[in-house]
């Protein structure tokens, strides 16, 4: 591996990699805003400016020439040097704003001229507080203006497609929203248009920027000049606490990031993860939040009746007990975490039930062989490696014809929504249901309705259509209290860009629900089944112990980027990605 | 200093020669036209190295302002592979202020620049070979396409040219009004279609060039040269005019002189004498103020430091100049130097690509402060703040063009200064409050 100096530091880098992406892995921060890991460098912004050497050379030796005290002699470019696009070589030797006063310099002059004509309409901008533009004026930037002129006026409040709404002043020209649609996504909907400092980006003639993965432009721009439709001017970044954790649209299980305001999903933006989703999210996976907001239920219901948690429980226990365990069908649920399915498996065996099946969500033709797949649920995988299969609706239907079954107990899901089976078919049957939203078809037929946390409101894992297992961290907080989801919620809310006098503590918009791996054990407790574990935590770690198909996928291994499981028990389901 | 360009009264004109209808391939034809190429394909005494090595031997150095050395440049192609396509490029976008010579090749003898091009195609075993024409040479694009299809038909271009198994295409391609597509690799972008960007170098276009194929791209007057440099020979060409860069030139002469046109001679020319003799005096007897020698992005030459300075890179070098294209703006002693610069500041206002920060948005604050100086307006400090400016600017963009934006600014204010504090404002109150430092 090649060495080089930056700042009077030696380090080792990986040989092709560029002078920026090398200190940056050293965390030696270079102010930058056209560079991209994940694109190609037009270096175009040139703000990332610094000295560059090289060991001098001897013609005829090919040996290093060295000076008096045995040091290589180092021979500078003459020119300032782009960092993001100059491939470091061994023995280079590079000055930063660290160590040069000349870097400096001209990092200050770069973003002056990059001020002049943005509009500075800060207090206005969604992108104020995580601003590139912004953090590096402050860090880097010249103290004031000498401009005085009228700046450049350009189109603003353009919507490029359905989702993506463009202010042509903040544009700085980086073209990372150009290349995304040409390198990333590959729909060619955005292009440059005008020229010089009148630039900006727009769809070429007759074109609409509608591709499904639109919104990461939004993402990469480092300026407010691309805005979502959807979250513009709705909340400011330094009011809502920022939670990484998975997505729930699909079962690829895009990394991302929950912006939660007064306990409401306000935004969701993608998290890097390479060995899942890399750099990028699907707009589906932002925009499918509200599910998280609305229609959520108020606590528990007896027989359509409001009731307390304890007499929920205490009825659930009476119904399953009141008939053979042969004669209760249990119902997983490809949206709930692997944890809680797999403490139903628990509860169902108890019982001398069969395994819970589950209800597959396939939405065929909707997956592209990138982050969208046919599948719509995001655990099938966690299901499939319980050893649950995926439910027949005709199996389903004839078995209640039948008159097989007395106790249908729903997690999470909805079998009469879904299309499995019919209210009428569940007449004479009791149902037990944990519901997400208020508007599940399968309540009205529901004995003991029971409301259950949402994968934003919970701790758990989703093992993804690759057999990658990822872990949920609660974003928003609910009414239910419990020790281990407070301190969940404690450590995953990170403050990113609020001040230490932001105070994250509401009660507004909680909602009354518990997370299955807290109201299961409290039924079963009520069964003469103890389910006592410290948390999701302990219950993982004893599934990675006990179940193959589940080795390794401890928390702490899974941490953020989550654990590959073992393919060998990787379920051959219609789910994966192409 | 005296001239380099030797006995250059009886100069006899060979790019431009008094033929009348050159640019018809007969005659092209009957004053030996395609005689060089037909040496090259048909007899043993050129194979495509030794034409390389001729242009090498002849010192020529590329006609498009850079001064690059042609040989040199060419033996930068890598070996050939057969899987791999390469392209030739012809640059003609001619678009800099104060340079008109390429149209006068393109007008008056077009077959030399076919001739020129297959030469250099055969050096470099090229199939493709690229004319880029800015769009508003209209006139001069029809009037090519129509002399490249006579070539075509007589076989001096297209499949196995003159019987032999050498074969390339010439395509002409215009170009849609962008000074910024005549630097290499905006061209190149140009040409396949895209945003006219340049691209930041390395890597060059002999590793990266159209396509991503190794290309050589050249000026219009560079590849008429090649022909002649072959036909008479390197040594023939090496010596005419100044030695360090040998040969005839074709100098655009514009502005405040009694006969502006574009005038051949050999390189090395004293200004002195292309002003006086070759372009007939100064228009109405007035005085000689200054001299832009090079297209009007080459520092300004004020009248009293051209004495014995002569047109090559050295000459202009040490004068404090550049030689560029050899397009030269003559001014007299009724410009305004301010205006003047307005004007320019404007050109690379308009044609800056945008792409880098510096360029962008230096070049149209360039304008507002020269303009704001030229109204009457500007203040003293001004000045400074445009010397600050161009230091923002220089040596910090992905092409050249923020420096040939630049140094005009830079040029012209040092070298005018008491011209420019007459135009700002008087001072009114001597302030002792010091402007915070940017
Ligand atoms: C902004 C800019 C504009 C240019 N315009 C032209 C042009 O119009 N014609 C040209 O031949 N070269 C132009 N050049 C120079 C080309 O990039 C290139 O160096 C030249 O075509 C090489 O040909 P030569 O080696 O024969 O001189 C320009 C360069 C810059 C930076
Ligand atoms: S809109 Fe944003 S991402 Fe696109 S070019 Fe402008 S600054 Fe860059
Ligand atoms: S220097 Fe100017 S013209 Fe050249 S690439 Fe940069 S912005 Fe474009
Ligand atoms: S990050 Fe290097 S020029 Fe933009």
């Amino acid at each position: 591996m090649p060495k080089i100096t930056i700042d009077n530091r030696i380090v080792e880098v990986e040989d092709g990699d560029t002078l920026l992406q090398s200190c940056l892995d050293e965390d030696l921060e270079i102010p930058h805003f056209c560079y991209h890991p994940a694109m190609s460098a037009p270096a175009n912004c040139r703000q990332c400016l610094v000295e560059v050497g090289m060991p001098r050379v001897d013609r005829e030796t090919r040996e290093r020439v060295l000076d008096e005290d045995g040091n290589p002699v180092i021979d500078f470019m003459p020119k300032l040097q782009t960092s993001c696009s100059m491939k470091v070589a061994d023995g280079m030797v590079v000055r930063s704003h660290r160590t040069s006063e000349l870097v400096k310099r001209a990092q200050k002059d770069n973003l002056e001229f990059l001020l002049i004509n943005h509009p500075l309409d800060c207090p206005i901008c969604d992108q104020a507080g995580h601003c590139p533009l912004q953090n590096q004026t402050y860090k880097y930037g010249p103290e004031g203006s000498r401009f005085e002129f009228r700046k450049v006026m350009k189109p603003k409040n353009i919507e490029l497609g359905p989702r993506v709404v463009l202010d042509g002043e903040r544009c700085i020209n980086c073209t990372r929203c150009t290349r995304f649609t040409q390198e990333i996504s590959g729909s060619h909907q955005l292009t440059i248009i005008e020229r010089g400092v009148r630039n900006y980006p727009m769809t070429p003639p007759g074109v609409v920027f509608d591709e499904p993965y639109s919104m990461n432009v939004i993402d990469i721009c480092p300026v407010g000049a691309l805005t979502s439709k959807d979250h513009r001017f709705k909340a400011r970044i330094w009011e809502m606490s920022q939670t990484p954790s998975i997505s729930t649209t699909n079962a690829k299980g895009s990394n991302c990031v929950y912006h939660v305001k007064d306990n409401l999903v306000m935004n969701v933006t993608a998290r890097t993860n390479m060995d899942v989703n890399e750099f990028w999210l699907a707009d589906e996976d932002r925009l499918d939040y509200r599910k998280f907001n609305e229609n959520r239920p108020e606590g528990p219901a007896i027989g359509g009746q409001a009731a307390d948690w304890d007499a929920a429980y205490a009825e659930a226990a009476r119904l399953l007990q009141s008939t053979s365990g042969q004669r209760v069908f249990f119902l997983g649920s490809a949206l709930s975490t692997t944890e809680d399915n797999y403490l139903l498996a628990r509860l169902a065996e108890h019982l001398g039930a069969d395994a819970p099946a589950y209800i597959p969500h396939i939405e065929a033709g909707h997956g592209d062989n990138w982050l969208r797949t046919d599948d719509r649920a995001p655990n099938t995988q966690g299901c499939e490696r319980l050893g649950f299969s995926a439910l027949d609706a005709e199996v389903l239907k004839s078995r209640l014809a039948g008159g097989d079954i007395d106790v249908l107990y729903v997690m999470e899901d909805d079998p009469v929504g879904e299309g499995l089976c019919e209210l009428a078919d569940l007449e004479g049957v009791k149902v037990i249901v944990h519901h997400h939203h208020t508007t599940n078809e399968t309540l009205p037929a529901a004995a003991v309705a029971i409301p259950a946390a949402m994968a934003v409101e919970t701790v758990g894992t989703f093992v993804n259509c690759d057999g990658h297992a990822q872990r949920l961290r609660p974003a928003k907080a609910i009414k239910g209290v419990n020790r281990t989801l407070a301190m969940e919620v404690g450590k995953s809310r990170a403050d990113l860009h609020g001040t230490p006098f932001d105070r994250w503590y509401t009660e507004s918009n909680m909602v009354d629900c518990e997370p299955g791996w807290v109201s299961i054990p409290a039924i079963a407790e009520r069964v003469g089944l103890s389910l006592s574990y410290k948390g999701p935590r302990a219950i993982m770690a004893e599934l990675s112990e006990d179940n193959p198909a589940f080795t390794g996928a401890t928390y702490d291994a899974m941490g953020e980027s989550g654990v590959r499981l073992d393919v060998t028990h990787q379920p051959d389901t219609h789910t994966q990605t192409a | 200093m005296a001239s380099k360009a030797g006995d250059w009264r009886n100069y006899k004109r060979v790019l431009l020669p008094p033929v009348k209808d050159l640019h018809r391939l007969d005659v092209y034809e009957d004053h030996g036209g395609y005689d060089a190429l037909r040496q090259a394909l048909t007899t043993d005494k050129w194979d495509p190295a030794s034409v390389t090595d001729e242009v090498k031997k002849s010192g020529l150095r590329g006609r498009g302002g850079a001064g690059f050395p042609t040989g040199l440049k060419w033996t930068f192609m890598p070996p050939v592979n057969p899987d791999v396509p390469r392209f030739i490029c012809c640059n003609a976008d001619e678009s800099e202020p104060g340079t008109f010579k390429d149209r006068q090749v393109m007008e008056y003898n077009p077959h030399l620049v076919f001739e020129g091009m297959v030469l250099a195609g055969y050096a470099m075993t090229i199939k493709t070979a690229y004319l880029y024409v800015r769009g508003e040479y209209a006139d001069w694009i029809t009037h090519m396409e129509r002399e490249l299809e006579k070539a075509y038909a007589k076989g001096y271009v297209g499949e196995n040219i003159m019987g032999s198994d050498f074969s390339m295409d010439i395509v002409i391609h215009k170009g849609a009004g962008a000074y910024i597509c005549g630097e290499e690799s905006s061209l190149m972008n140009s040409l396949e279609g895209r945003r006219a960007y340049p691209r930041i170098k390395p890597p060059f276009p002999a590793q990266k060039g159209i396509w991503n194929y190794p290309t050589t791209i050249n000026n219009v007057e560079t590849f008429a040269h090649v022909p002649l440099i072959l036909s008479k020979g390197a040594d023939w060409f090496s010596s005419i005019g100044a030695p360090s860069s040998p040969g005839p030139v074709l100098y655009g002469i514009s502005g405040h002189v009694n006969r502006p046109g574009v005038y051949e001679y050999p390189s090395g020319m004293l200004i002195s004498d292309l002003i006086d003799e070759v372009a007939g005096g100064m228009r109405g007897g007035k005085k000689l103020k200054a001299v832009v020698p090079g297209g009007s992005s080459v520092p300004v030459l004020r009248a009293d430091m051209i004495d014995g300075v002569t047109m090559d890179p050295e000459g202009l070098r040490d004068a404090g100049s550049m030689l560029g294209t050899a397009g030269m703006l003559i001014l007299d002693q009724d410009t305004d130097m301010v205006s003047f610069l307005r004007r320019i500041t404007h050109f690379y206002h308009h044609e800056s690509c945008g792409q880098c920060t510096p360029c962008r948005e230096g070049t149209g604050w360039l304008e507002n402060i020269v303009t704001r100086i030229d109204e009457g307006e500007g203040n003293v400090k001004d000045l400074d703040l445009l010397i600050d400016l161009c230091s923002q600017m220089e040596g910090r963009t992905v092409c050249a063009l923020a420096d040939a934006a630049a140094w005009p600014v830079r040029h012209t204010i040092t070298r005018f200064r008491e011209e420019f504090e007459a135009k700002c404002r008087p001072s009114l109150v001597a302030t002792h409050v010091e402007s915070a430092a940017v």
